[in-house]
């Protein structure tokens, strides 16, 4: 566990790339290299509670895609059906053009290996009865890796994540929440993914070494091709980091547009909302927000027509009849909404 | 016009196996009467243990505190705890961050607000006391404030927790509120819900309020005055629109650039290098020297004091006029 050896087949080569606009190289997929692809998804718990509502959603291959919404909308089990761990209702889940369900029957160990999450509480997702060196080598075991090449391996994707070998000894409660957060990407990383689904990666983290995190996530998606769906309630972070976002609420997709475009001109009512909502440091950038009335109701038993209609300040008596569906718009986006653009933000 | 509040050498060490923490480290700060001040700092810079130090609300592990915290002419470390209690929930009000757990499960709403109004004025009789906390209610935006009065937390969202942590706060009408992270538990909207609600009140509050947050835009929005504070110290405070717009602190400097703000995406995010200060470090240095790129020999010699830099503002910085000089003129050509 000495010597440091380049990885094989990705060269990890520090600052390159570094002029290159982060989100610029990823808005450019074509939607024919879908890596991930969810067709009218749809999972149900306990036969009522609809926790994702025809979901439809492409991701691409080197695509950073960002999902955002509140408590409740979806977020968290969407990633779970990515993964596997949640089974869909109905609908279909493909990771590289075969349905999630087939690769987990067939080999699951082999799709578990494409596939990889970073769990938002880095620390919990650490076992604290293993030190950090036995639970990175654990999967060694697991997926039968040569073992020589694995620890070399290791040796290098901890050294560029800038971990010591010294928190390989020791345990989960004895680091820091921004190591435990590297931990887990060394771990993910060991298994040479196509796709991680990062679930909050950059929650509970000091905004002077979120910054650190982001930009190692940037440097790991274009130097080894990696794909990222990146959920966050900090809409910072999505802007900056994200070539497309998706938001989401009460369990169905509102609008999914190219982030710029979505940050530059919401769509959707509830987009409008909810990136009102960030207050800006320079008051010459502020602007009024949109503050909404109530809260996210129950999943149980949705509102009727279109699921925001009963917070929505531009709602129309169609609007609580007819559920609008996720339809192109401009060719440029995709928006749930009978009338569109017809929330816009003012500035102060 | 003399203060609220006028801390001074405030110290809070506690035992730890690994040697004294150092918790704060000797702060001078005022807080002016009817002014909103912002406290922000990165996890273990001592925002909300000062917050604690103001209601006295300290954990028992403390083996030294020191200083004075001079209220209304009162030194609240000086009084003894009947004292001290005398000013808690009547002149001093706190608002705290987690909405789910500073109720109690097993009371009512009503009986919450009942309560804190009767210890305010003894011998107010019921129906005045359940009148004021239905217009209370009603103020802080809950629907059916009649009907709320008979819930129990548990049947309450988060958001309206916080509201009635606010009326509950407000019906006190204290000199002083302590709000510590009030929004960040809850989702987005909810949070705009409640920043609006608190934009609305300060217009009708008398009082001075100590609003804890990490996050710099809610604290440019919402504040008059603002303190940095990191390791334990406070860096920089003065009024916000200055100290955001013109920082006189590296380390204000530092946090602002990695705010991210609304900037669409390119180029390398900010981060500061190194790691935040250890609480156990004996210090005899300015405590940002380490990560500081404006760091020289002279910042590691000696402690620098909080000193006046321009109009109603301090900074912890030996170099700020030359720094500020330098950013001037990268500015203006």
């Amino acid at each position: 566990m000495s010597a440091v050896g380049p990885l094989q087949g990705a060269r990890l080569s520090g600052e390159r790339d570094a002029q290159r606009p982060s989100g610029a190289s990823t808005s450019t997929a074509s939607p024919g290299a879908a890596l991930v692809e969810l067709a009218g998804v749809s999972v149900v718990f306990d036969g009522r509670v609809r926790a994702l509502d025809d979901v439809t959603l492409a991701i691409g291959k080197g695509e950073i895609v960002g999902l955002v919404g509140e408590s409740g909308s979806g977020k968290s089990t969407l990633c779970r059906v990515i993964m596997g761990l949640t089974p869909p209702s109905s609908g279909t889940v493909k990771v590289g053009d075969r349905p999630v369900g087939e690769q987990l029957a067939q080999a699951p160990l082999a799709f578990r290996r494409r596939a990889q999450l970073l769990l938002q509480d880095a620390v919990a997702s650490l076992s604290p009865r293993m030190t950090i060196g036995r639970t990175l080598e654990e999967p060694i075991a697991i997926h039968a890796l040569p073992r020589a090449e694995t620890l070399t391996q290791l040796a290098a994707i901890l050294q560029r994540l800038g971990l010591s070998e010294d928190v390989l000894a020791k345990f989960p409660h004895q680091i820091s929440g921004g190591q435990a957060r590297r931990v887990g990407v060394a771990r993910a990383l060991l298994m040479r993914p196509e796709i991680i689904v990062a679930d909050e990666p950059t929650a509970g983290l000091d905004v002077s070494v979120q910054g650190d995190l982001l930009n190692l996530l940037l440097d790991l998606q274009r130097e080894l091709g990696l794909t990222y769906l990146l959920v966050s309630h900090n809409l910072n972070v999505i802007r900056r980091v994200t070539g497309r976002t998706a938001v989401m609420y009460l369990g169905q997709i509102v609008e999914e547009a190219a982030t710029h475009d979505l940050f530059g001109r919401p769509a959707h009512p509830y987009s409008a909302a909810l990136l009102s909502t960030n207050p800006a440091v320079d008051p010459r950038k502020r602007v009024q927000p949109i503050v909404l009335q109530g809260e996210i109701p129950s999943p149980v038993n949705p509102p009727s027509g279109c699921r925001f209609h009963t917070r929505c300040p531009v709602a129309q008596p169609r609007c609580s009849t007819d559920p609008p569906l996720l339809l192109p718009l401009d060719g440029q986006r995709h928006v749930r909404c009978h009338f569109p653009f017809s929330l816009d933000r003012r500035r102060h | 016009m003399t203060p609220l509040v006028s801390i001074r050498r405030l110290k809070l060490e506690a035992t730890t196996a690994r040697g004294t923490a150092h918790i704060l480290r000797g702060i001078d700060l005022d807080i002016g009467k009817s002014r909103i001040l912002g406290v922000v700092g990165e996890s273990g810079s001592g925002k909300s243990s000062l917050a604690t130090c103001l209601v006295r609300l300290l954990p028992a592990n403390l083996s030294h505190v020191s200083g004075e915290i001079v209220f209304d002419g009162v030194d609240l470390l000086a009084l003894g705890e009947r004292a001290m209690n005398a000013y808690r929930g009547t002149r001093i009000a706190m608002i705290f961050q987690d909405p789910m757990t500073a109720l109690n499960p097993l009371f009512t709403v009503g009986t919450h607000l009942v309560d804190v109004l009767r210890r305010r004025h003894p011998g107010m009789p019921r129906d005045t006391a359940e009148g004021r906390a239905i217009a209370a209610l009603s103020s802080v935006g809950i629907a059916d404030a009649a009907l709320r009065m008979a819930s129990y937390p548990h049947q309450l969202s988060g958001g309206m927790r916080q509201r009635v942590m606010i009326a509950m706060a407000l019906l006190v009408e204290p000199d002083l509120l302590l709000a510590d992270e009030p929004t960040t538990a809850l989702d987005a909207t909810v949070e705009a819900q409640i920043v609006s609600l608190l934009e609305d009140l300060r217009r009708s509050f008398a009082g001075s309020i100590v609003f804890i947050s990490h996050h710099l835009g809610l604290v440019a929005q919402l504040c008059d005055d603002l303190c940095v504070m990191y390791g334990g110290t406070i860096v920089e405070s003065g009024p916000v629109d200055e100290v955001l717009g013109a920082p006189r602190h590296p380390y204000t400097r530092a946090l602002l650039d990695c705010e991210l703000d609304d900037e669409a995406a390119g180029g390398r995010l900010v981060s500061i290098p190194g790691e935040v200060p250890d609480p156990v470090d004996v210090r005899n240095a300015c405590v940002f020297a380490p990560r500081c790129m404006h760091a020289i020999d002279r910042c590691r010699e000696s402690v620098p004091a909080l000193r006046g830099a321009g109009p109603a503002r301090l900074a912890a910085c030996i170099r700020w006029e030359e720094l500020a000089a330098t950013a001037q003129q990268g500015n203006g050509t």
